[in-house]
């Protein structure tokens, strides 16, 4: 009964920070409604149990990617924009329709009582089993992963260095 | 090689002797003033009273020095102020001050001729930067450097423009806080009228010396 | 929401609050004595009884500041975000208020029920992760001020913060590798009778890491650049007055204590101390004077070292805290695996040898890190 009370709640705030963050034209107040539906997020993460997944969540999209996000936005220059504009895109009746599909894909097994296949053994959600995962199975993936990670923090170092001024070569006359 | 960070331990260590020893040897650590009431103060007149007395204040000395300054101060020499006030008006530190912190009017009498006295003359406290600019330039010695801090008013339309009456203290209130540079001050002002008035005696004696001559000569041509 | 439950919850929280408040009153007045005497002067000595002239040490100057702030005017500044302005101290405020709670503070009120909610697994994440959403309200601060130097300071305060972000975390994986739990409660446990992580020689490297990165984490000296009054006038606190000045205050001191909580319970050993088999109790005094001794130390710091330049404090972050840290990593996974063995020379040998490894290491990264003095190097100017 609380865990109902608690999802229809943590819900209800993710929603509503995504749709903030899609209708705002304020950049900046964008960036923090997307935020905040980080945290529902997170909190539905909580909700199921599984409470290392949830710390990540806040701790790298909120704290890294949020803060990245609001750093790009603020080297860029138009950031406040008027609210009270309509929001028009071109292709918004196709739009519609594409929400509307995969809205009817996800509901479609209680639509159609399908059967559910057999519920896999309840794994105990914990950090060790996690970290057990990680090393046996899917270690190449986690080492692909840092490979990639080192990968852009080198290209962005370089990229951030700028052009090199090339020598002159007429100063030596 | 010394160990890494040592130069934070040993810092870490003097601020840890600074802090022990302000509470052992409270005289040498502590230079600054503890204003804290003791049993044997004067009462206080009214809640928020500090201890101050009316008129001239004098500084507290143990972290006002003879050597320090604040804002300007008109000199007379004693008596009743305007009587022997030295400034007069000649509105030299009105146009050299920096900020532009000095107003001055002239006094004049009833006749409209100018008196060598200024009848307004005020100084903006909270523009004035000390810089002394006006001590340097006044040619009568007029103006000199005060050491009053307590200059703190509610009242901020006005209430940090001091005002002439204000402004004036006398030459021995100079003594008092700036010992040796009144007794300059003075000694220079005195070797000034001595050469003065050595000037004019010489130059009295010349013109009589002259008028001498002159006599002597006439009676000369009378005799001839 | 059962009766049972709210009260559970009121009675662990409230409680930790109450106490963390005083304690704050309490860290503000020690603050300033203790800076003063350091710096030959008396501090705030007037302020005691009210209505009186008895100044008890100045110990009502706590209230007395807060009174002032609550009356001061509450100025926005034109065309500044009148949300954001508002909403940053309140999010400066409740990450570090939040994180007061996964500490493992046994106070004798608290029974089974009321501290199963905190009992997380996962308490050391969390802990991280909700430290990190001080960067976004400092960011906020900065942002909402629409003041070119609140942002300037913000996103300096953000760039500090992000960067010594790393070395804190891997210096508490250390901890977590060696117990292999993150509950923080199992952490605090593991240490008792007096084996504290501290005593070993990657515990007590993984210790001063903590340290330096939790005075950087909460922008205290030597890392004050983000808030100094002499850099940027206050950087990102610069548009704020009164009673958000006052929280943002607030939540400063209580970020430290919260820090400081933590690196008792991975490193100090977290309520253990002499005593506890007669009275019980003791163990949140003991957790209590052990943070009182890092805020002391904090302060101590604060009074002797002068500030770091920004680049001075990038660099330091990533070019001697984050290689110590990770080598500290492979030093203790090294002394685990020689510990599971169980000889007693070996484990000896293992401590001689971590010892110098990492002390080399950091006088080595010490020497490479040293500025050379080079011609100036002109790199837009023709």
């Amino acid at each position: 009964m609380n865990e109902e009370i608690a999802f229809w709640i943590l819900s209800a705030i993710a929603v509503l920070g995504a749709l903030v963050a899609v209708r705002k034209r304020n950049l900046i107040h964008g960036v923090f409604a997307l935020l905040v539906f980080f945290a529902g997020l997170s909190g539905l993460f909580l909700l199921l149990l599984a409470e290392f997944i949830a710390a990540v969540q806040v701790l790298v999209y909120i704290g890294a990617v949020g803060v990245l996000l609001l750093f790009a936005i603020m080297l860029t220059e138009r950031v406040a924009g008027d609210d009270n504009r309509r929001m028009t895109s071109r292709g918004w009746r196709w739009g519609l329709v594409m929400a509307a599909a995969v809205f009817v894909v996800l509901l479609l097994r209680p639509i159609q009582k399908w059967p559910s296949p057999e519920p896999p053994q309840p794994i105990k959600p914990s950090v060790e089993e996690l970290g057990k995962k990680l090393m046996n199975p899917y270690v190449v993936t986690l080492e692909v992963l840092a490979l990639l990670l080192t990968a852009a923090l080198i290209g962005a170092v370089t990229a951030a260095q700028g052009v090199r001024m090339p020598k002159e070569e007429d100063s030596q006359e | 090689m010394s160990i890494l960070g040592g130069g934070i331990f040993k810092g870490m260590a003097v601020t840890l002797r600074n802090f022990v020893g302000s509470y052992i040897n409270k005289k040498e650590r502590l230079p600054t003033n503890d204003y804290s009431w003791r049993a044997d103060g004067a009462l206080p007149q009214s809640i928020g009273d500090y201890p101050k007395e009316k008129g001239e204040q004098l500084s507290d000395t143990t972290t006002v020095t003879e050597y320090s300054r604040n804002f300007p101060m008109l000199l007379h020499d004693g008596g009743e102020p305007m009587d022997t006030v030295r400034c007069v008006a000649c509105q030299i530190c009105e146009r050299e001050c920096p900020p532009q912190c000095i107003y001055i009017e002239k006094d004049y009498d009833e006749n409209g001729k100018y008196i060598k006295r200024p009848a307004v003359f005020d100084i903006d406290v909270s523009v004035c930067m000390s810089c002394q600019i006006c001590v340097e330039v006044c040619p009568f010695d007029a103006i000199v450097m005060n050491s009053q801090f307590e200059l703190s008013t509610p009242n901020r339309f006005g209430g940090l423009l001091v005002r002439r009456d204000d402004l004036l203290k006398s030459n021995d209130y100079y003594h008092k806080i700036h010992p040796e540079e009144a007794a300059a001050r003075d000694g220079k002002m005195a070797t000034e009228k001595a050469a003065k008035e050595a000037k004019k005696k010489a130059a009295a004696e010349k013109a009589k010396a002259a008028a001498e001559k002159k006599a002597a000569e006439a009676a000369k041509e009378e005799a001839k | 929401m059962s009766l049972e439950l709210l009260i559970d919850i009121l009675i662990a929280t409230v409680p930790l609050m109450l106490i963390f408040a005083t304690l704050f009153a309490f860290t503000t007045w020690l603050e300033r004595k203790a800076l003063a005497r350091i710096q030959n002067r008396i501090g705030p000595n007037k302020v005691g009884i009210p209505c009186t002239r008895i100044g008890l040490f100045g110990l009502g100057q706590p209230a007395a500041d807060g009174i002032k702030m609550i009356f001061k005017e509450n100025i926005v500044p034109r065309g500044a975000d009148r949300l954001f302005h508002l909403l940053a101290p309140i999010l400066a405020l409740i990450p570090s208020m939040l994180v007061l709670c996964f500490l493992p503070l046994d106070f004798p009120w608290l029974n089974e029920d009321s501290v199963k909610a905190f009992l997380l697994d996962g308490a050391v994440i969390f802990f991280f992760a909700i430290t990190g959403l001080n960067t976004l309200a400092v960011f906020m601060a900065g942002w909402a001020s629409r003041n070119k130097y609140s942002l300037l300071g913000g996103m300096r305060a953000v760039a500090q913060m992000v960067s010594y972000e790393i070395p804190l975390v891997l210096s508490a994986v250390i901890v977590v590798m060696m117990v292999g739990s993150l509950n923080a409660g199992e952490i605090a446990g593991v240490q008792t009778g007096g084996n504290w992580f501290v005593f070993s020689p990657w515990g007590f490297a993984a210790f001063v890491i903590f340290f330096i990165a939790a005075l950087a984490e909460t922008n205290r000296s030597p890392f004050d650049l983000p808030e100094a009054e002499s850099e940027i006038i206050a950087g990102y606190f610069t548009e704020y007055s009164g009673f958000k000045f006052a929280l943002f205050f607030l939540a400063e001191y209580i970020a430290m204590f919260a820090i400081s909580g933590l690196a008792v319970t991975l490193f100090l050993g977290g309520g253990d101390g002499p005593g506890l088999a007669v009275a019980p109790w003791l163990s949140a005094v003991w957790f209590l004077a052990k943070i009182f001794g890092f805020i002391a130390v904090m302060i101590w710091l604060r009074g002797t070292l002068p500030r770091l330049r920004v680049d001075q404090l990038m660099g330091f972050a990533w070019k001697f805290m984050l290689p110590i840290s990770i080598l500290n990593i492979f030093v203790a996974g090294f002394a685990w695996h020689a510990e599971q063995l169980g000889n007693r020379y070996i484990t000896v040998i293992t401590w001689v040898i971590s010892l110098a490894v990492l002390y080399g290491a950091a006088c080595g990264l010490n020497q490479l890190n040293r500025g050379k003095v080079r011609p100036r190097e002109y790199k837009y100017a023709e």
